[in-house]
């Protein structure tokens, strides 16, 4: 019976199904959303399945220089991974689907695997348009994963706990860690290194296309590039479940005019509001260069994050 | 250790193919190599072979983006050619279409400026604006790209008094949009962070490669053909030429953004000081044996026209030597030293209209013997 709600939780809720389905939409949202700011009609909503639809069913090609099972394996690490982060946060309460199996330090390091199969994959490609972009993403990395760490780690401090379901129960209390002052140089820096996790302007430095064509991604095509892309999607949706859970108080139910809401919903408007703060951030500026990037999250962005962490430490 | 990051022939920061051929160490750029001849039209051959009238149309499609400049530079060639004078009527309206064009390149310019850098807003409001313009050029010439303005001795079109209203109008939005185009690049903090001391030129090396356009007044060299060497009417209009000091890719769009605010000032003194009278003279095209030059101020700086007459319909020979080609040999000096997020911007920074620029030599690599060959020689290669 534990053996089918794991596979059912896997594949079906929260798992892969659900997350590519929301995932998918929401990045269909942003890019309507990005083309309304700029001014532009914008893809229908749903665009995002039919372009990953339209990859999938195209022929698997894999250049010469490319073939090796790390360029293969990348991809589907990737989602898998994106997959796994999903039952470790809490989405329809406040439990996660897996109970008492991980804390913050494995997602952490969950979230990191995405992000290290982009570059292997750009390094096994054999382009110098992979191997710069992941020569690129391996710096970027260095940059805004510190920060992350730093602005989870002033949450951590504040409530005493790693166990995210501990965090949301201490947000149903003492109201939502976004709140609190203390914390608030934390969350500003953590909304920037998601800006860098999630590569978006002006963090899209690894797949800046005006330089380097796609980056790590530039020869991957057909399904595997339609995995890259879900792999993508579902990242998005996980980093935004995380932020929501660790300062926006996590998924919660509400009772509005006597018709319970149940606390999913809760968990797509506030994961939507984060993707959409992001969408914002990243059609008001221009891309930074790599080195601009770095020294922007080792002064600015870890400086707001130490005061919180400094703040938090001291002030009771 | 370096490595070779190729882009071109075909890469997303080209809009035309040809071939950079980076030699990188790192992020650093340590040399670069260009090739051309990727986009060859065969143009200028093409000139000899039809009249005089024909050619206009010709010319007029070397470049997409200046087309007018192109007529009115071949068509000022040939009226001297001929001998006669155009109505002054016609220099005026050959002004206002050509400051139009001037505002839509830059502000074309602009946009895939911003898209290099990776802004994508900015790109698309600045194309908006520029929509803009281009519904001004309709109204006027009743095309909103290729203008087909121009002829041997005037203009086909006159602008008629109830359209004055209208451009006024829409000068006075570009102005406003203009204006908060270089407020913007002069405050917003990730524009600068890419933009400043990046592919600088300096004013030595702006004169010692012979840099022109907006590619040398950026780096404070006071070149402008309109002022210099005036045509058409540009004696009578007054305006600035625009100069900055810095010479890095910043000064350069400044100088284009400010070069907007002074083209919307001279089509408005246009306008206003246009003189009534015909539009057109009679031009005989059997033109005597003559030889001229012509230059002229395209929106990528000068321009060159020359022309030899042979007594029939057809001219003996046309030259155009386009601004890019003038400007490349500055590229170099603006890319070693800096970083590959810097080639899109940096290369689009000199506005580069590759298929212009685009000329075929033939030279024999061993002796450096250049040499001609004939149709069939070149069917036969396959050429």
């Amino acid at each position: 019976m534990e053996f089918l709600s794991f596979i059912l939780g896997s594949l079906v809720f929260p798992g892969l199904l659900f997350a590519s389905l929301i995932g998918l939409l929401y990045i269909g949202i942003d890019r309507k959303v990005a083309g309304h700011m700029q001014n532009r009609i914008g893809p229908p909503i749903w665009q995002e399945f039919l372009d990953v639809g339209k990859l999938l069913s195209k022929e698997d090609i894999t250049p010469g220089a490319a073939q090796s099972p790390i360029f293969t394996a990348a991809p589907l690490v990737a989602l898998g991974a994106a997959v796994t982060v999903m039952l470790l946060i809490p989405v329809s309460s406040a439990q996660p689907t897996l109970t008492m199996v991980a804390d913050l330090i494995v997602i952490i390091y969950l979230l990191n695997i995405p992000a290290i199969c982009m570059m292997l994959g750009g390094y096994s490609s054999g382009s110098p348009f992979g191997a710069t972009g992941a020569g690129r993403y391996v710096v970027q990395l260095f940059g805004y994963e510190f920060v992350f760490i730093l602005a989870i780690l002033a949450a951590v401090v504040r409530v005493g706990s790693l166990g995210l379901p501990t965090i949301v129960g201490y947000q149903a209390q003492q109201g939502w860690l976004v709140l609190d002052w203390r914390l608030l140089p934390a969350v500003i820096a953590a909304l920037v290194a998601i800006q860098g996790k999630l590569l978006r302007v002006p963090f899209d430095i690894p797949e800046a296309e005006s330089e380097i064509v796609h980056g790590p991604l530039t020869e991957y095509s057909g399904p595997k590039l339609a995995i890259w892309r879900l792999a993508y999607d579902v990242e998005t949706i996980v980093v935004a479940g995380l932020f929501a859970a660790l300062f926006l108080g996590g998924p919660t139910a509400y009772v509005i005019g006597g018709i319970q809401i149940p606390s999913i919903v809760d968990f797509l408007i506030k994961t939507l509001a984060i993707v959409l703060l992001t969408t914002t951030l990243r059609n008001i500026m221009a891309r930074l260069r790599i080195d601009q990037a770095l020294k922007f999250y080792w002064t600015s962005a870890t400086l707001l994050a130490i005061i919180s962490l400094v703040l938090v430490l001291v002030v009771p | 250790m370096t490595f070779v990051v190729p882009v071109g022939p075909q890469h997303p920061a080209l809009k035309e193919p040809e071939f950079f051929k980076f030699e990188v160490k790192g992020e650093e750029i340590v040399d670069v190599d260009i090739r051309f001849g990727y986009a060859h039209k065969g143009i200028e051959e093409a000139l000899q072979r039809r009249d005089y009238k024909h050619d206009v149309y010709l010319v007029e499609r070397i470049c997409g983006i200046c087309n007018v400049v192109h007529t009115t530079t071949y068509c000022q060639a040939v009226e001297k050619l001929a001998g006669v004078e155009p109505p002054e009527r016609a220099k005026y309206i050959r002004v206002i279409i050509l400051e139009l064009e001037r505002i839509h390149s830059h502000l074309l310019w602009f946009g895939i400026a911003a898209h290099q850098i990776g802004f994508n807003t900015l790109f698309m409001l600045a194309w908006r604006d520029r929509e803009r313009v281009m519904d001004l050029r309709e109204l006027i010439s009743g095309n909103r790209v290729t203008s087909a303005t121009n002829t041997i001795g005037g203009v086909r079109r006159d602008v008629k008094p109830e359209q004055v209203s209208t451009i006024l109008r829409g000068l006075d939005e570009l102005e406003r949009s203009a204006e908060y185009y270089i407020d913007l690049f002069s405050s917003d903090r990730t524009i600068l962070a890419r933009c400043t001391d990046v592919g600088v030129l300096t004013k030595d090396d702006a004169r010692k490669f012979c840099a022109v356009g907006p590619l040398a007044r950026a780096s404070g060299v006071d070149t402008d053909v309109r002022s210099d060497h005036p045509y058409a009417v540009y004696d009578k209009l007054s305006f600035k030429v625009i100069t900055e000091r810095e010479g890095d890719v910043w000064a350069k769009s400044i100088v284009r953004l400010r070069e907007i605010l002074e083209s919307i000032r001279i089509v408005r003194q246009a306008i206003k000081e246009m003189p009534i009278g015909p539009i057109r003279t009679k031009v005989n095209i059997e033109i005597p044996r003559n030889e001229t030059i012509e230059r002229a101020e395209a929106p990528r700086g000068e321009l060159f026209y020359y022309a030899l007459s042979n007594g029939t319909e057809r001219p003996e020979r046309v030259r155009v030597r386009t601004p890019t080609y003038a400007n490349f040999a500055s590229i170099k000096r603006m890319f070693v030293g800096g970083t590959v997020a810097e080639i899109p911007i940096v290369m689009w920074s000199i506005d580069p209209c590759f298929t212009c620029n685009d000329r075929v030599s033939l030279v024999d690599s061993r002796t450096g013997k250049t040499f001609t060959l004939s149709l069939e020689e070149l069917r036969k290669w396959r050429l």
